[in-house]
Formats: structure tokens, C-alpha cells, sequence
């Protein structure tokens, strides 16, 4: 008889060193959990991890934080985890990038409270946020943002909206479609 | 996941680098517009072409404001009107002409293209008629532009066209003497004229090609300028080769060219219109970093039309069509690097300061794209001159299996050195030394024909 299962996502960070990947992995191998997507990022030294597993139905989210936490104590470096269950009727797959996502960028002088007027922009006007990226340098700051404009009115209120914002602030805001990107980039034209 | 760098410098690309697309060209067959008369044809000619580019312009500003790429200029070609047009007289194609001029202005295009013959193995009534309206046809519309096929590769050149056609460009030279002999630049001489060309003024919807279409030209001399500079300094000119260089400009091109085909495609898309060809073309305007002459100067020639220029054309135009065919489905119209002198302002100033002469450009020519173009020369002039400048542009793009053409302005009044201006996207120039005038005379009066080259026969 087929066992259900259920999913949960886990985070994971803690001071980037060789063996985390491996030693979650085993771990939650060692409980019968599948793990489905893993995404990963290093910023500063230090490491963080997203997974979704699914596991035996008596697996309950304790059972998985207290495996985890053996790690942490075997481990010279803390590792903090969080585990999250995950609704049973959630759809896991979703492509990364819709194909009318567009690309805007936000440059000005290096300052408290960057991100969060960008950012508050892309919430006054209905945008979801799909990635982000930053680079800073000479005093000089820039947000790259993958945005979903499917909620807005049109993109010509997006880049009325888009102007005006940028003479409030003083900040360069340029918008661009996701596909140029890709069309110069990517040895594959971007053709749907 | 973003790969910031790639994303910058797109954007950079698009923002500061003049990166465009050069021209949206809707190719329109009128072959089933012919009628009993000359009126009733050109009714036809107008309702077939309303009909079918009413949305163009609407349309590529709305794509172009879509993805923030300017499309910089909305075109029409039609089929060489000689066919269209075959038994009317002079009259009746004059009559065409000004359709198409109406045409243009209604769907709110600024050049129409295809009011052209193609006599490469001889002239038929059509034909001359046509050829014979060239001169009223040009100067008595506005937005209309010609083209004459007088060679191909298979079948040699028409040296009685080429004759007549020296009078015709003085003709229509003359007859706009207070422009500078403008009506000039809107017409020019080929062989092996391509029939999915979408850049001016030799674009034509050449038979063989589909009830509808639409071509892109790209361009980007700013973004390949740029690009090859950033390149330089990062790694000093001492520790690069021609080859790094070439490879530069190629994956430059790919860059270009992709956006070309993106918005094209979007383009046809939304017109419900096949999608033709992407022209690779590296094709300059007057703006300041829009030059195909300052690339040559990146590449090492201090004064262009020094030692060296040929060879720096000839490799620009070979990395530019390696990048752009890789980057496009379908390649086609004349895909090389455009050196018009007016409309280029550093190959204008060379000229000017006489680095720059008609001989080495001839030389271009044979290892670059299209041909003699947009050049003043001496309204004195003879026609038997201007067809034997005709005759060696001709000779190198039939020998060569490359289309070659001559697009000239003798300007009325004005003499080698003086200085002439046509304004907005056709530029100004200083007017170009024509050496050995007047002594080709008995060449060209012995016209017929110069035959096919034994490397022709391909069968």
C-alpha cells in the first residue's frame, strides 16, 4: 500500500564551511525524506539553504527540526533551522520567470533606506518582486529586480508611475523587458 | 537566477550605446494591382497598401515602448513598380509614383521603397518607361525612393542602362538643383540587388518574396564602437591582436542583432505578417557615435582611407555577419557595413580633409557592404563619367557575387572641396575629387553589355 506523504520546506544557515550540504542531506535521508528542490546562496561567509522534502506521514515537523539539530550540535559552527509544513494542495511546480516579467534597475548614491523605498514602490503599484540582485561600488548603489507587472493596469502607467518616482527620489529607474535579456544573452532566442 | 553583469550591461547597451532598431520594413507585393489604366492601378496601388501597413507605424511604436528599444525608422517596400506598372507610358508611372507618395504619407511612413526595374538582361517596354519617369517621378514626390537592377552575376551587366542611367542621376540631379541635387540620393544602381533589402533607398519587395512581409534592418556603429573601446582599455592595445578584436565586434554583433530579431519578431507578430529577414547591416547616421568611420578609427587608422582601412573594413564586415548569422533565424538583405559618406560623420570629414577619396572607396567597396553611397561629387561632372563610375562599382559586385551599388549626388553648381547638406538622416558632406573626368567617354559609348564571368556557370 502506497504511504502518503507530506512536504515541508527547511532553512538552513549557518557559517559557510565544507560538508553542510552533505551532512543535512544524509540526515534527512536517514529519516526516509525525499528532497525535492534545494536552492542555495553564500553571501557575507555565511551559508544559507532552502529545500521542500517530503516524508512519511508520522514524520512530523519536530522529528525533522530534532534530527537537524543533532547536526548542529555535532557541528563547530551553529546552524540555525526552521521548518516550515507545507499545505496539501500546493502546487510545487511553477516556471521561475513568467514570460512577461520585466527587468528594473535602480541606481543612485549608496543610502539607509535604498532597498526600502525601491521595494516600496514595487508594493504601491501591485508588483511582485520575482529576484533581486545588488552591487555597490565607488558610493554609487544598484537594484537589479525581476518584476511580475501582471497586476498593473498596463506598462504605460507602469513607466508614467516609473518617472514620476524618479524625480520624486532622484534615483535612475530604468525598465526593460525580461526577453532582451535573454535574447542577447542566451544562445536560444526567447520566442514563446 | 540574475547574472547582474550580463544585466548591466545590457542595459547599458540600450541606454547609453544608441542600440536600436535601424528600420521596420513592411514589404507589400502590389502584383495584383495592375489595371486597365494608369488611375484606376494607382486607386488599387493606395487601398492595397492602407490596407495592409495602416497599423505598422502604431504598432512599432507600441512594441518599441514595450521594451524600451527605439524603432528608429518605419518603412515600405513594394514590388519593382516596372512590373506593376508594364503597359502604361511615362505618364502613367509618374502617375504610380505620386500613389505611392500619397500611400506613404496616409499609413505615416517617411520613405517607400520599390519604384525600380531590374534590367540585367535587357529592357523591356516597362522597362524604359519607368526609367524614363525616374527623374519627374523623384522630384515631384516626397517620400518615394528608385532603384535600377543593371547586373547580376548569371547574366553580366546591361551597359545601355548603365548608360542611360549616368543621365539620369544628372537629370535628377538638376532637376532638384535647389536641394543640392537631392532627388539624387533617392536613387540608386545595383547589381545583384537583393529582393528583401528593408534599408533605403534600394529597397524593393522583390518578386519571389511572399504577399506580405516584414524585414528588420538592426544597426548599433555606437554599440560596436563602444564595445571594441571598453575592450582596449580594459586590456591595453598592446596585448590584443586583430583577432581579439574581430571577435569583439562579433559577439557585439550577435548582441545587436538578437535585439533586431526580438523586436521584429514581436513586431510580425502582432501585425499577423510573416517575419522575413533580419539585415545585419551596420548602417551609420549623422549623430555623433553612430559612425561606422570611428570604428576604423578604434581599429588603428588614424586618418580613414589611410593603409590599413581596406583591410579594417573588410574584417568589421566579416565579424559582423558571423555574429549576426548565428544570432537569426533568417539572414538576408545586404548583412555587411554600410559606408555612406554623408551620412556618416567621420566619413564625411575625411573626405573633407581629403584622406578620403572616390579611389579607396571603390576599394572598400569590393570587401564591404553595398557600394559607392551617398556621395557629392562635382555637379560638372559628365553623365559618360558618372555611367563609367557606375561600370567599375557594377564590375566589382558582379565579379565578386556580392551586390554592389552607386548611389551618387552630382551637386549642380558645386565643385570638389565646397560643402553641400541634404539635413536630418541624409546628412552633409564635403564634396568628393572626381579624378579623370571626361575621359570614358568612348568606353561608355560602346554600351551593350559585359558578359556574365565564367564562374557563373555553376551547373
Amino acid at each position: 500500500m502506497k504511504e502518503t506523504q507530506h512536504s515541508y520546506v527547511i532553512s538552513i544557515m549557518s557559517r559557510d564551511r565544507v560538508g553542510i550540504v552533505h551532512e543535512v542531506s544524509r540526515a534527512l535521508s536517514e529519516i526516509n525524506g525525499n528532497i525535492a528542490d534545494i536552492r542555495q546562496s553564500v553571501l557575507c561567509g555565511y551559508f544559507t539553504m532552502i529545500l521542500l522534502a517530503s516524508f512519511p506521514e508520522k514524520v512530523t515537523a519536530r522529528d525533522v527540526e530534532r534530527k537537524l539539530a543533532e547536526i548542529d550540535a555535532r557541528s563547530d559552527t551553529a546552524i540555525d533551522v526552521m521548518v516550515k509544513q507545507v499545505e496539501e494542495d500546493f502546487v510545487p511546480f511553477r516556471p521561475s520567470i513568467p514570460e512577461n516579467a520585466y527587468v528594473l534597475t535602480a541606481t543612485g548614491p549608496d543610502k539607509v533606506g535604498f532597498v526600502a523605498t525601491v521595494s516600496s514602490f514595487c508594493v504601491k503599484h501591485n508588483i511582485n518582486i520575482l529576484d533581486l540582485s545588488t552591487t555597490a561600488h565607488d558610493g554609487i548603489y544598484m537594484m537589479i529586480l525581476v518584476i511580475d507587472i501582471s497586476q498593473c493596469t498596463s506598462i504605460g502607467d507602469v513607466r508614467r508611475n516609473l518617472q514620476e518616482f524618479s524625480q520624486q527620489t532622484g534615483l535612475n529607474m530604468v525598465l526593460q523587458h525580461y526577453d532582451i535579456f535573454k535574447a542577447v544573452n542566451d544562445i536560444a532566442l526567447p520566442l514563446h | 537566477m540574475i547574472r547582474s553583469e550580463e544585466i548591466l550591461h545590457t542595459v547599458e547597451m540600450i541606454q547609453k550605446e544608441n542600440l536600436d532598431v535601424r528600420a521596420v520594413t513592411m514589404g507589400i507585393s502590389l502584383l495584383d494591382c495592375h489595371r486597365a489604366d494608369a488611375a484606376s492601378t494607382c486607386q488599387a496601388i493606395r487601398e492595397k497598401i492602407r490596407k495592409h501597413a495602416c497599423q505598422l507605424v502604431p504598432v512599432c511604436e507600441a512594441i518599441s515602448a514595450e521594451y524600451a528599444i527605439p524603432v528608429v525608422n518605419k518603412r515600405i517596400a513594394v514590388t519593382p513598380i516596372a512590373l506593376v506598372g508594364a503597359g502604361f507610358d511615362v505618364d502613367g508611372f509618374v502617375e504610380i509614383a505620386k500613389a505611392l507618395d500619397d500611400a506613404a504619407s496616409d499609413v505615416g511612413i517617411d520613405i517607400l521603397g520599390g519604384f525600380s526595374a531590374d534590367v540585367s538582361s535587357g529592357m523591356t517596354c516597362g522597362d524604359q518607361a519607368l526609367i524614363d519617369a525616374i527623374p519627374r517621378a523623384l522630384t515631384s514626390t516626397q517620400k518615394v525612393c528608385a532603384s535600377v537592377n543593371v547586373g547580376t552575376t548569371r547574366s553580366g551587366i546591361n551597359m545601355d542602362a548603365v548608360v542611360q542611367l549616368g543621365q539620369t542621376i544628372k537629370d535628377l540631379a538638376e532637376g532638384s538643383a535647389e536641394s543640392g541635387g537631392f532627388a539624387a540620393a533617392k536613387f540608386v544602381v545595383f547589381t545583384n540587388q537583393p529582393g528583401d533589402n528593408p534599408f533605403m533607398a534600394g529597397a524593393i519587395h522583390g518578386v519571389g518574396q511572399p504577399e506580405v512581409v516584414i524585414n528588420v534592418g538592426v544597426s548599433g556603429p555606437g554599440v560596436i564602437a563602444r564595445a571594441l573601446q571598453r575592450r582596449i582599455d580594459q586590456a591595453g592595445e598592446q596585448k590584443l591582436g586583430l583577432h581579439d578584436l574581430a571577435d569583439e565586434i562579433k559577439q557585439t554583433a550577435f548582441r545587436v542583432t538578437r535585439s533586431g530579431e526580438l523586436i521584429g519578431r514581436q513586431v510580425a507578430r502582432a501585425l499577423n505578417v510573416p517575419f522575413g529577414v533580419v539585415d545585419l547591416s551596420l548602417a551609420p547616421t549623422p549623430n555623433v557615435g553612430d559612425s561606422v568611420g570611428e570604428i576604423m578609427q578604434i581599429l588603428g587608422v588614424d586618418a580613414i582611407g589611410a593603409p590599413g582601412s581596406t583591410a579594417i573594413i573588410a574584417m568589421l564586415n566579416d565579424a559582423v555577419k558571423k555574429g549576426g548569422t548565428f544570432a537569426s533565424q533568417s539572414v538576408g538583405g545586404l548583412s555587411g557595413a554600410f559606408i555612406p559618406v554623408c551620412e556618416d560623420q567621420a566619413l564625411a570629414n575625411a573626405v573633407r580633409d581629403d584622406t578620403l577619396g572616390l579611389e579607396k572607396l571603390e576599394a572598400m567597396t569590393s570587401v564591404c557592404s553595398v557600394g559607392l553611397d551617398m556621395v557629392a561629387l562635382p555637379g560638372s561632372v559628365d553623365a559618360a563619367t558618372l555611367s563609367a563610375i557606375i561600370a567599375d562599382e557594377m564590375a566589382i559586385g558582379m565579379i565578386n557575387g556580392k551586390t554592389t551599388a552607386v548611389r551618387v549626388i552630382p551637386v549642380p553648381g558645386k565643385e570638389a572641396g565646397e560643402f553641400v547638406s541634404f539635413g536630418g538622416l541624409f546628412g552633409e558632406s564635403a564634396i568628393a575629387r572626381v579624378r579623370n573626368v571626361g575621359k570614358s567617354s568612348r568606353f561608355v559609348a560602346f554600351g551593350g553589355k559585359i558578359p556574365a564571368p565564367i564562374h557563373s556557370l555553376k551547373n
